[in-house]
């Protein structure tokens, strides 16, 4: 991404913005995607880039400039969350219906990828934003926390959780739907 | 990164495989509709001194790049005469009145690339294409450098450092366009 389009996107020029657009459009939105479902991610990538155009005026390029749209594109989506009612106990374990699968050997898969995205789409909120931020983006958990409101140990547990979840559904969609007699789903939910 | 997956993780195979794509539908004339006001009213589009010194150096490699060019002679009757720029200051209508930009004779300079810039395209076939290709791609970087500089004076229209920077660049303009007119006619 040229600096160029930047500057001059600062300065009010929309042919550059749209530049800046289309080339970090992909990653913008496949973050909106995976944390809030392909129903929202549209209007949600809207979103981020009409605040990056308001905000570009703040940016002094002390980080790249990627690593700012990228860190923008979150709180945009998290505000979302917000606005949307969700609580931060939809974080805490005790408010989150929680799968346990045993996972069983997992054999190789050509598309796993697309069972991934698939997976990802079946978690819990919570636990997807965690994942999504922790495993995808590679946020710590201490920033993590700090986005969401929640404590850094609320993060590591529940991307455990995640993960685990994860690898349970990317065997199922390896074996197929049925069971083996050791696999056994347990929601908990207080 | 905290907390990371372990390597033989079926979990690190299929997260390497993740692909980011565009949105099916383009979205950008729903955000074009919504960009209503320019990014921020104060407009503080202040280049830092590496993208500065960036702009300076692409005007130094313009200059290195183009001088290869033989520079022919030419009757001075042929070309239009070098322009004697000068800073021309007056008073802008949106600016504080002890603020006023200098404008380096915006109407000069035009009139003179417009004929230098005339002469080289009635004459570029006379040109070969590797020649013309570097003319073109200078101009594109000095074009770039002087709008950098004039977005960066409408946020600060009294910087002397950006009044001279952008005078520069229009002077090495007018050269590079004096050195490619001179080639294409033969001289």
């Amino acid at each position: 991404m040229p600096v160029d389009d930047v500057v001059l996107a600062a300065s009010g020029d929309a042919a550059a913005f749209e530049r800046v657009y289309r080339a970090h459009v992909p990653r913008v939105h496949g973050l909106a995607r995976r944390m809030a479902g392909s129903d929202a991610a549209d209007e949600l990538t809207q979103d981020v880039f009409v605040r990056v155009w308001q905000k570009l005026g703040t940016f002094r390029g002390e980080s790249a400039f990627g690593t700012w749209l990228h860190r923008l594109a979150v709180n945009v989506i998290v505000e979302r969350f917000r606005t949307l009612g969700a609580r931060r106990d939809r974080f805490l374990a005790d408010g989150e219906p929680v799968l346990e699968v045993t996972p069983a050997p997992v054999r190789a898969r050509p598309d796993l990828s697309m069972d991934l995205e698939s997976a990802i789409s079946e978690l819990p909120d919570g636990a997807r934003t965690i994942f999504v931020l922790h495993d995808v983006e590679g946020y710590r958990h201490e920033e993590i926390a700090g986005m969401l409101g929640i404590s850094s140990g609320t993060s590591k547990s529940q991307l455990h959780r995640a993960r685990q979840s994860l690898r349970g559904l990317l065997n199922r969609t390896a074996n197929g739907p049925q069971r083996t007699p050791k696999t056994q789903v347990t929601q908990m939910r207080k | 990164m905290d907390d990371p997956l372990p390597g033989d993780d079926p979990l690190v195979a299929a997260l390497a495989s993740l692909r980011d794509e565009p949105p099916t539908a383009d979205l950008w004339p729903g955000i074009a509709a919504r960009l209503s006001a320019p990014p921020s009213s104060r407009r503080v589009v202040s280049l830092t001194l590496p993208q500065l010194a960036m702009a300076a150096t692409l005007i130094i490699a313009v200059s290195a790049g183009v001088s290869w060019l033989a520079l022919a002679p030419r009757p001075a009757a042929t070309l239009p005469p070098e322009p004697a720029i000068r800073a021309v200051v007056e008073p802008g209508g949106a600016v504080q009145p002890d603020i006023q930009r200098a404008t380096f004779a915006d109407a000069q300079f035009d009139a003179a690339v417009a004929d230098l810039e005339r002469i080289l395209r009635e004459e570029s076939q006379r040109l070969d294409p590797q020649t013309v290709m570097v003319i073109e791609r200078n101009l594109r970087a000095i074009d770039d450098a002087i709008r950098e500089s004039r977005a960066a004076l409408d946020a600060d229209p009294a910087n002397t450092y950006l009044n001279s920077h952008l005078a520069d660049a229009r002077r090495r303009k007018l050269d590079l366009l004096r050195r490619a007119a001179g080639l294409s006619t033969g001289g």
